[in-house]
């Protein structure tokens, strides 16, 4: 008999929902905002999200401060008609920039106003450059070149407003690179997973019958699984090395590579390699949970499939496996989906050269490389609905049970 | 029928050896690199089964390039995850497996819905949170892998409360004990063995831990093993010597931890997955 719950009950459940809202549910929903923004943090004007017009007001101010300070030096050297107009262009950038001395934030701010400024600052860069080059005899202490660069940073300083809406969903569907790296992950997960099922299978099959030793065998299947995916890339790595890798070496001996160099600086190789690495350690924990669900299955039935005379190979398809479906269903899904995620083997192995970029990897290389959080959630988002699909086609197209019914 | 029998059970052997040989493999080729001098790395040495001149310089450079404050990290960040989300799995799990109530089915999809995701969907985020909490290089990362760990925590506890026998807590109800006094002092004692499965496979997916720490933590003094062992490898060499020294090294607390509980990881590994 089950209770309907309290008060008191309900509370025990706060501190889970608190830490999945904080570091599931928010970065969530916050990847699915940064999507609809050209949101690059190493690119000032489009340094935030931003649905109006804004003004970087500090770093106006800063600019500004910089050109006067500079052009206060230069204006030393000139004469006549130049020193005026210089002077006066310092008195107007001044007094310009004197509104906003006050204000430590981006502000939101009107389109036309900060367009004005801009104008206005682009017609002094163009006086000033008249006045440099008229006295380019001179040896100035600072030069145009560098109050050229302030100039174009006050530019930054409106920022227009980079909201894109869904436009970046349209250019993900374009991207080619996305569209190799989303193949790339495909083909890795399929051929991992495939490979990892059949030797999980075999495995857990040989040691359901052959009890004796089978401690040994599960504690050292346990071990691979067990130590950190970015430890056993890299011991992988040190086997597949062109030079001194022994896997590499075996692998050239025999005529499977062309070279032992060929292993991580090829395509095929690369692949290959990932593979194999994920299948070694991998395997073991597809033939521990097969093993598990093959150890429910009574043994009884096992006995009268052979009184009633039924051999190996019908006991096999009649019985083993469609009582083992829900663990097969549920071991794959569980594979397929860490297979398509993978990150720490690939960025270990090849870093996503030889065109063994996945989509994690593509991912993050965007948002945390480039700092293109913008169009890096579109790809991380991308990849969430493929989690999707292919959760929905085990649970509800083959029949997974994840759900327990109580 | 007899020699069908046997041809069967010796195939069975070799294979099995075959596949234990293989899983082991690698890290015996692993030791025995560690052991060899840099000249014998390269070179006709470098398929070389014993070294010439076996040294133990490869590990005492490994230390001195600070692979044990890496493992103290580790040590730290696991064991911190694992006490809190021992004991918030605990507490969600208890009312998740006994009592009903609207949208328990929501939560507990939603939950495993969190462990399905792609981990890179919170890295961004969490990332700009904590450099706008000035949290980057901290040992904070590990509410980070709340993410992780908790509902693969959950789902393990979850799965041990429903063995437990109700009439138990009813009983406790009768004499008197709130909701908190049945579950700390009814309920847990019982459950413990599955409390101690779930922080096992708690404490292995924390020192596994990745991306996240490689981002957050970019910070030497902050490193955990798997970003720490993976620093190794410079821009300009990759010295096979440490690397493979540092590997043994840090593969020694998974070992010790497999071997003395691998009842309670593989318990731990097919609850939720196996339908008993």
């Amino acid at each position: 008999m089950k209770k309907r719950i309290t008060f008191t009950q309900a509370l025990f459940l706060l501190p889970l929902l608190i830490l999945l809202g904080i570091f599931a549910v928010y970065p969530i929903v916050t990847s699915a905002v940064y999507s609809l923004f050209d949101y690059r943090t190493n690119d000032q004007t489009v340094a935030g999200l931003y649905t109006s017009n804004k003004f970087n007001a500090p770093l106006f101010v800063e600019d500004c401060g910089y050109i006067t300070w500079y052009l206060g030096d230069d204006v030393t050297l000139l004469e006549g008609e130049d020193k005026q107009k210089a002077e006066q262009i310092i008195a107007e950038i001044d007094e310009i920039a004197a509104p906003y001395k006050e204000v430590n934030e981006v502000v939101s701010i009107d389109g036309d106003i900060s367009q004005n400024v801009v104008d206005k600052m682009t017609s002094y860069q163009e006086e000033l450059k008249a006045i440099y080059t008229k006295n380019s005899d001179k040896q100035f202490y600072n030069g145009y070149e560098k109050l050229e660069l302030l100039f174009n940073e006050v530019y930054g300083c409106k920022i227009s407003s980079n909201f894109t809406g869904l436009s970046a969903y349209v250019q993900v569907l374009k991207d080619t690179r996305f569209g190799d790296s989303l193949k790339t992950t495909l083909i890795f997960t399929f051929i991992s997973v495939f490979f990892e099922f059949i030797l999980g299978l075999g495995l857990a099959l040989i040691m359901n019958k052959a009890m004796k030793g089978i401690g040994a065998v599960r504690t050292i299947s346990l071990i691979p699984w067990a130590i950190p995916t970015a430890v056993s890339a890299l011991m992988w790595s040190y086997m597949y090395d062109g030079s001194s890798g022994i896997i590499a070496k075996i692998f050239a001996d025999i005529g499977l590579i062309s070279a032992p160099e060929a292993m991580l600086l090829t395509g095929s190789g690369a692949m290959t390699a990932a593979i194999l690495a994920d299948v070694w350690k991998t395997t073991p924990y597809m033939a521990l949970l097969l093993l598990a669900g093959l150890q429910t299955i009574d043994t009884g039935l096992y006995e009268s499939a052979s009184i009633d005379g039924a051999g190996p190979i019908t006991t096999f398809f009649k019985i083993t496996l469609p009582l083992l479906k829900p663990s097969i269903l549920v071991a794959l899904l569980f594979r397929t989906l860490d297979a398509f995620r993978v990150y720490d083997l690939i960025a270990v192995l090849t870093g996503g050269a030889q065109g063994t970029e996945t989509l994690s990897i593509y991912a993050y290389k965007l948002m945390i490389g480039q700092s293109n959080y913008g169009y890096g959630s579109v790809v991380v988002l991308a990849m969430a609905i493929c989690v999707g699909i292919i959760a929905f086609i085990f649970v509800k197209v083959l029949g997974a049970e994840l759900l327990s019914d109580d | 029928m007899q020699n069908q029998t046997k041809t069967f059970k010796i195939v069975c052997t070799i294979i099995i050896i075959a596949f234990m040989l293989i899983m082991i493999f690698p890290f015996v080729w692993i030791l025995v690199t560690s052991f060899k001098p840099s000249t014998e790395i390269y070179g006709p040495t470098a398929f070389q089964i014993i070294a010439n001149n076996p040294t133990g310089a490869n590990y005492t450079t490994v230390i001195d390039k600070g692979i044990l404050n890496s493992i103290k990290n580790s040590f730290i960040v696991s064991v911190i995850t694992t006490l809190y989300v021992v004991a918030v799995s605990t507490l969600c799990s208890y009312i998740l497996a006994r009592c009903h109530f609207k949208g328990k089915k929501l939560l507990m999809a939603g939950i495993l819905a969190v462990s399905m995701f792609p981990q890179m969907i919170v890295v961004g985020p969490i990332f700009n949170m904590f450099y706008k909490l000035n949290l980057l290089n901290s040992y904070w990362v590990c509410l980070a892998y709340s993410s992780i760990t908790l509902p693969a925590a959950t789902w393990i506890m979850v799965a041990h409360f429903k063995k437990i026998p109700i009439a138990l807590e009813e009983a406790a109800h009768i004499d008197g004990c709130n909701a908190w006094q049945t579950l700390w002092k009814v309920i847990f004692p019982i459950a413990l063995p599955g409390v101690f499965t779930c922080a096992i496979m708690t404490f292995i997916s924390a020192w596994n831990e990745y991306l996240l720490t490689y981002t957050l933590n970019a910070d030497k003094a902050f490193q955990t093993v798997p970003v720490g062992i993976n620093a190794l490898r410079t821009q300009f060499a990759i010295l096979w010597g440490e690397i493979t020294a540092a590997t043994i090294v840090v593969v020694i607390p998974t070992l010790i931890i497999v071997l003395l509980f691998q009842k309670q990881i593989v318990s731990g590994m097919t609850s939720g997955a196996v339908k008993e």
